[in-house]
C-alpha cells in the first residue's frame, strides 16, 4: 500500500464530510483529478453571463409587472426563485420518494415534509383570513374528490418520474441547467398530459367524482385541521428519521 | 491501488447510483472508483450512499455542471 492509502486510513475515524474540509491542511492534495479532466480545457468564467441573465430577469419582471399585471410579475419572480433554489439545493421531489428505498437516505424526504408543514401553515393562514372576513375561501377549487384513482395515479406518476429522472419541476429545472436528456422527458411529459387532458372528462365522470371531497377544516374545525395536518407530517418526519438510522445500523 | 473510471455522463438520476453500486462490488479493497456525472441529483445521492458505506468520498467539479466523484473502497 502506498503512503497515501495509509494516511487515508489513519484519518478515517473522523466522518467523511469533515475529512474533506480538513483535506488542504493534511498535506495530501485534495485537487485530484482523473486523466480525462487533465486534458479538459479549464472552466470558463460565467460571471458575466450570470449578470447578463440577472439583468434580463429584472427587465422582464419590471415589464410584466408594469405592462401586463402585478400578478404576472410575481409569478415570474417566484418561478425563477423556485428554479434557482431547486438547482442550488439539489432538491428533488423524485429523490424524496425514491431515495428512502434506493439508498436509505431520507434527507430529501424530510426536507419535503418540512416544506409541506410550512405550506400548510401558510395556506391555513390565507384561507382562515378569507374565512373570517367573509370572503370566498381561496383554493377551494383544488379540493378535489379523493378516491382509489388518486392512489393509482400517484403510483403511475411515481414510476414515470423515476424512469424519466425527474418530476415536472425537476425536469424543468434540469432543462434550464442544460441537461439534454430531460428535453426528451418534457416532450413525453407534455404528450402524456395532453392525452390525460383529453380523457379527463371520462375519468372524472366514471371514477374520480365518486370519491368524497374533504376539506379538513370542515371536519376538524380550523385549529383542529392544522393540528391534525401538522401531527401527521410530524409523525411522517419521525418515521423518516427512524428509517434512515435503521438502515444505517443495518449496513454498518 | 487501481483506479477505475465510470462514465455516467448523460445518465439520469438512479442510473449512476446503480452503476456505482455494481461497479464497487467488483473492485478490490483499496481501489478507487471515479464516477463522472452531470445529473445534479446523482451529485447528491451517489456521495451520500457511498459515505453511508463508510467509503471515502470526494467531489470535484471538473466542468460546468460536470462532476467527478472519487470513491475509495476502504472496506
Amino acid at each position: 500500500m502506498s503512503e497515501e492509502a495509509v494516511k487515508v486510513i489513519t484519518e478515517e475515524p473522523s466522518d467523511a464530510s469533515s475529512r474533506i474540509e480538513a483535506e488542504p491542511s493534511s498535506g495530501r492534495s485534495s485537487r485530484r483529478s482523473s486523466r480525462r479532466s487533465a486534458e479538459r480545457k479549464p472552466k470558463k468564467d460565467q460571471t458575466i453571463y450570470g449578470l447578463g441573465v440577472l439583468a434580463i430577469v429584472i427587465a422582464v419582471g419590471v415589464y410584466l409587472a408594469a405592462a401586463i399585471s402585478a400578478v404576472m410579475g410575481i409569478f415570474w419572480v417566484t418561478g425563477i426563485a423556485f428554479g434557482f433554489i431547486l438547482r442550488r439545493t439539489n432538491f428533488c421531489f423524485t429523490a424524496s420518494m425514491r431515495d428512502p428505498i434506493m439508498t436509505g437516505s431520507t434527507s430529501l424526504t424530510r426536507a419535503v415534509l418540512i416544506a409541506f408543514a410550512i405550506t400548510s401553515i401558510g395556506f391555513a393562514a390565507i384561507q382562515y383570513g378569507a374565512f373570517t372576513t367573509g370572503l370566498p375561501v381561496p383554493g377551494m377549487g383544488f379540493v378535489v374528490p379523493i378516491s382509489f384513482a388518486t392512489a393509482a395515479g400517484a403510483f403511475m406518476f411515481g414510476i414515470g418520474m423515476v424512469l424519466a429522472g425527474g418530476c415536472a419541476s425537476g425536469t424543468l429545472m434540469r432543462i434550464g441547467e442544460g441537461y439534454g436528456m430531460q428535453l426528451l422527458s418534457i416532450v413525453f411529459f407534455v404528450l402524456g398530459s395532453f392525452w390525460a387532458a383529453r380523457d379527463m372528462g371520462w375519468w372524472t365522470l366514471n371514477f374520480i367524482s365518486n370519491g368524497p371531497r374533504i376539506h379538513l377544516p370542515d371536519v376538524f374545525g380550523w385549529g383542529g385541521a392544522i393540528f391534525v395536518q401538522l401531527l401527521i407530517i410530524g409523525l411522517l418526519y419521525m418515521a423518516a428519521d427512524k428509517w434512515e438510522n435503521r438502515k444505517q445500523d443495518q449496513e454498518s | 491501488m487501481a483506479e477505475y473510471e465510470l462514465d455516467c455522463l448523460g445518465e439520469a438520476c438512479p442510473v449512476p447510483l446503480v452503476k456505482t453500486e455494481n461497479k464497487l462490488k467488483e473492485l478490490a479493497v483499496g481501489d478507487t472508483l471515479i464516477v463522472i456525472i452531470d445529473h445534479s441529483c446523482a451529485l447528491k445521492n451517489v456521495p451520500e450512499w457511498a459515505r453511508k458505506q463508510n467509503y471515502d468520498v470526494e467531489v470535484e467539479e471538473i466542468g460546468d455542471g460536470e462532476y467527478e466523484i472519487f470513491i475509495d473502497k476502504t472496506a
